[in-house]
């Protein structure tokens, strides 16, 4: 279907909810392709090519809100589906206690494409195949692992979103990742090491960029290392946390408690609320003065950067944490003007065209500090080195958090000795970050990409970038992370 | 609102319709083998919070699905268009991918005709139910609330799906499913109860009587909460907390894994791993459990034993898996009733009445592994948490992390109730028991 044709469904769409007297209405529409290539031990179980094409269509009515969208992309279903949003949101105010009011944002008229050098759907699938077939055959030859997975994801988004208010923005956006896994077996264990090139808007040169073949080996070697490595002894450890696995913490722990929705309570019955209330903007102490997270939906490459969000509001870059102090929430146009905020950040996303746009984490990094790596472990006498991602869970406020890892080196007098095995450390999330002590400088940074981020009834898969350098916190509870009847 | 919303629905592929999209697919195939599925639905959601609507959709998918495989190449392509120029497209995508993929020596072709338990997988209310029903409901549960001083955010939601798979070795399967939930969570302060549901009958969700037990829950936490210590308790696990553990034991039992020694069953099989008063059996039959009829692969959905008196006797076999071990796949377990010999009684209150003291826990949150190797688990506990003694609860008690495997604590297990029905948002559906387990492992406290 071509733009024109969209252009046209999208004027029939607002033109008759508008004559419903709706106070503001939008409609997107969405054509994504996704390719998904998937190996385990040597051989390729799936390749799959799926097309998911719809559109849906949002009023604002007396004040409430109604969605209502359909993958049947016609003349005769837009009018069904519109005028159904109407009615669905003439219910909504039936129960309204305070309106819906839309922070002001100006209009948009734009067109955002992503740039790639490789458009991975133009890459031949012969090579994609080889390349995942031997990477697993490098990683089982490997003596002492049994298992391997290797895997490449791309998606391609083209959308329309157009609004009562006059805005028209098209969207052509590439997202891509690979990545593979080994799993070593030793005395009745078993235990996964992964290597990844972090999904990003970017195309194929993600992964022609990457050195499959080394990191197919070295994760090889070091998943056998961690199966056979000796148990971590339960206590507390200075860490210093490698920029993947910082992503991860920072995601839960930062992230979505500053989604101000959750903080409104929307978020009650499901993902749950925070810690961090909006009487506590601008005074309460999150971290030390070495924290400073920062939300940017601004920057190339990252997932939420995609020019405008699911509002029409345009990317930014803002603080959440400033030396330590909680300052700013993510929001968009519904809840900024809950807080007295002018204008939204930009950060409403829905993850398709059936799906109705909430807020969304944005990308929040670590800002880098001044240290390298080798500085922070210097100063570490009896540490623990984490990197990736494992084992994860946070309580419904964001609060109580335990992490683990995708493996771990003891650190002994400033140097990294060996590895270890089972991990977990856990805290409450101001105390957590008011043990870090110091940040590495912006060499270190990496970037690294979440597409199924949870959230919403029904259930939606939020899209962010978190980046961060190394970083290390003091004297954090580490557990065993296995059960043990004395434990 | 108007009735008219819900009669102007567009009907949903019917059989007939899904049969004339395989003939086509089936006649322009030019692959060995031709797998196609159909999945069509609508439905919607009414999303609540703050005592008043939040979030308020309706949608309509359609999805449809073909594998072509040349030999032991395969290649699978799929659309949200049903017009028979995209379901063509679709094809030749397949065809092309499959062409061009490696060869899979796990691939076998898609299974032949099949016959299926008819199961009563639809209902007519929860079709005819739109949003005018389940904003019904949204009232009915911020209503009680309100009048109650208190908080209410949740979900109502329906919806109807029709199913239909199909291949060239003879396979037709077509089924209409539905399905209606009610979630909610009260607010009474800091404090939280909740509860859920879920049924093919949107009739059967009693909104009503569900509210009224979340209003209880908030109400008895109302008070400030006691901060106990880590460590091991005594603990009333609710059936949704059974469910959070269970639902890990059954994500687990994957033979491939099982047999490469990846599994934290490896070498259990036939070997006791929990309470042996404890049974374990699959009912898509039962008329209180979401049993389909057949798998998405077009294999019958039977009633299958488990665990028998807490030996594991069976493991989750693929197609291919199976072959190499000749024996039947089993794919699923979607429906499970997980019941012991001589239950204490039905309620809840029967476990509590009979406890000294202990830990009553409404419901797990964020369950995730932690080693899986012993399936060693952790979570907070949530919306109502509350301190037993001598046999009646005494306060509420802030969240506890837990650090545990179910392997360990089901078999720990002092006694038990008769089975309820048990959703979570994290889980399916599933008919368990509340249990009181001896000596279950509470990590660190949370600050609520």
């Amino acid at each position: 279907m071509s733009g024109s044709q969209w252009d046209e469904l999208a004027e029939l769409a607002l033109s008759r909810v508008s004559s419903a007297g709706v106070e503001y209405a939008d409609i997107r529409l969405l054509d994504t392709t996704t390719r998904t290539i998937s190996g385990e031990d040597r051989r390729i179980a799936h390749i799959r090519d799926s097309t998911d094409r719809g559109f849906g269509i949002r009023v604002l009515h007396r004040g409430a809100w109604g969605f209502a969208a359909s993958s049947i992309i016609s003349l005769e279903e837009i009018p069904r589906v519109a005028d159904l949003a109407v009615e669905i949101a003439k219910g909504s105010a039936s129960l309204a206690i305070s309106k819906v009011h839309l922070a002001p944002e100006p209009v948009h008229r734009d067109r955002i494409v992503t740039p790639c050098r490789l458009d991975p759907f133009a890459v031949p699938l012969e090579e994609q195949t080889a390349l995942l077939l031997s990477t697993m055959d490098i990683i089982q030859r490997h003596p002492g692992v049994v298992r391997s997975h290797a895997s490449l994801w791309a998606q391609r988004d083209r959308k329309l979103f157009v609004s009562t208010e006059g805005s028209h923005l098209e969207f052509d956006l590439l997202a891509m990742q690979g990545d593979c896994t080994a799993t070593a077996v030793h005395n009745g264990r078993f235990a996964s090491r992964s290597f990844n090139t972090p999904h990003l808007r970017t195309g194929y040169e993600l992964v022609r960029d990457a050195d499959w073949a080394r990191e197919g080996a070295r994760i090889a070697e070091q998943a056998v290392e961690k199966v056979r490595a000796p148990a971590i002894d339960a206590g507390r450890y200075d860490l210093v946390l490698d920029p993947e696995h910082l992503s991860l913490t920072m995601h839960e722990s930062c992230g979505h408690p500053s989604e101000l929705d959750r903080a409104l309570g929307y978020e009650a019955n499901y993902a749950g609320t925070s810690f961090l209330t909006p009487d506590k903007r601008g005074t309460y102490r999150y971290g030390s003065a070495d924290v400073n997270l920062v939300a940017d939906n601004t920057e190339p490459g990252t997932l939420a950067a995609t020019g405008y969000d699911d509002d029409g509001v345009s990317c930014q870059k803002w603080d959440i944490v400033r030396e330590g102090i909680f300052v700013g929430y993510c929001t968009n146009r519904e809840v900024a003007p809950r807080i007295k905020e002018e204008r939204s950040r930009g950060s409403n996303r829905a993850d398709s065209w059936g799906s109705v746009p909430m807020v969304r984490i944005a990308n929040i990094g670590l800002e880098a500090g001044t240290s390298t790596l080798d500085d922070l472990l210097a100063d570490v006498k009896r540490g623990i080195y984490i990197e990736g991602h494992g084992s994860y869970s946070i309580d419904q406020r964001r609060y109580n958090f335990q992490f683990g890892g995708d493996a771990f080196w003891l650190i002994e007098n400033g140097r990294r000795t060996h590895m270890v095995r089972d991990v977990i450390y856990h805290g409450i999330t101001p105390e957590f970050w008011g043990r870090c002590d110091g940040v590495a400088d912006a060499t270190h940074r990496r970037r690294y990409g979440f597409i199924t981020c949870g959230k919403g009834q029904p259930g939606q898969s939020g899209w962010m970038t978190h980046a961060a350098s190394h970083a290390r916190f003091r004297r954090v509870d580490v557990i065993s992370g296995h059960t043990k009847a004395d434990a | 609102m108007t009735s008219s919303i819900t009669s102007s629905w567009p009907k949903l592929t019917s059989r007939q319709e899904f049969e004339f999209l395989a003939d086509l697919v089936m006649s322009h195939s030019t692959g060995d083998h031709t797998f196609f599925s159909l999945r069509d639905s609508h439905g919607g959601t009414t999303r609540f919070a703050n005592n008043q609507i939040i979030q308020n959709v309706n949608l309509r998918r359609g999805h449809l699905s073909v594998t072509v495989a040349f030999g032991r190449q395969h290649g699978t392509a799929s659309t949200t268009d049903f017009t028979a120029g995209a379901v063509r497209e679709a094809l030749k995508q397949a065809e092309s991918l499959a062409r061009l993929s490696p060869d899979d020596p796990e691939y076998l072709p898609p299974v032949g005709a099949q016959s299926y338990l008819s199961l009563p997988t639809s209902r007519p209310e929860t079709t005819a139910a739109g949003p005018a029903r389940r904003l019904d409901y949204a009232r009915e549960a911020i209503g009680q609330c309100k009048m109650e001083n208190l908080n209410a955010a949740g979900t109502v939601s329906s919806s109807t799906t029709t199913v239909g798979l199909a291949a060239e070795t003879g396979l037709r399967a077509y089924e209409e499913r539905t399905e209606g939930r009610f979630s909610l969570t009260v607010q009474a302060g800091d404090a939280t109860g909740w509860s859920a549901a879920a049924h093919r009958s949107i009739d059967r969700l009693h909104v009503q009587e569900r509210t009224l037990a979340a209003i209880i829950k908030a109400k008895r936490g109302a008070d400030e909460p006691q901060e106990l210590p880590p460590g091991r308790y005594t603990v009333i696990l609710e059936p949704a907390a059974v469910a959070g553990l269970l639902s890990w034991m059954i994500w687990m039992l994957d033979a491939k894994s099982f047999y490469k020694g990846t599994s934290p069953f490896s070498g259990k099989l036939g070997s006791r791993i929990i309470d042996r008063r404890l049974s374990l059996v699959n009912q898509p039959a039962h008329a209180d459990l979401l049993g389909n009829g057949f798998t998405h692969e077009g294999l019958p959905v039977i009633e299958s034993g488990w665990i028998e008196s807490g030996v594991l006797t069976q493991l989750l076999h693929d197609r291919y898996t199976a072959r190499e071990h000749q024996i039947e796949p089993l794919t699923t377990l979607e429906s499970p009733h997980l019941s012991g010999e001589r239950p204490i009684g039905t309620r809840v209150d029967d476990l509590i009445r009979t406890t000294q003291r202990g830990i009553l826990v409404t419901n797990f949150w964020y369950i995730r592994p932690v080693n899986p190797s012993d399936l060693t688990l952790t979570g907070m506990t949530r919306d109502g948490t509350f301190l037993i003694e001598n046999g009646e609860i005494t306060s509420a008690v802030r969240n506890f992390r837990f650090h545990e495997s179910p392997l360990r604590a089901f078999n720990q297990v002092e006694t038990y109730t008769a089975p309820a029905e048990a959703v979570t948002s994290e889980t399916g559906k599933a008919l368990v028991p509340a249990m009181r387990i001896h000596d279950f492992h509470f990590s660190s406290v949370t600050k609520f």
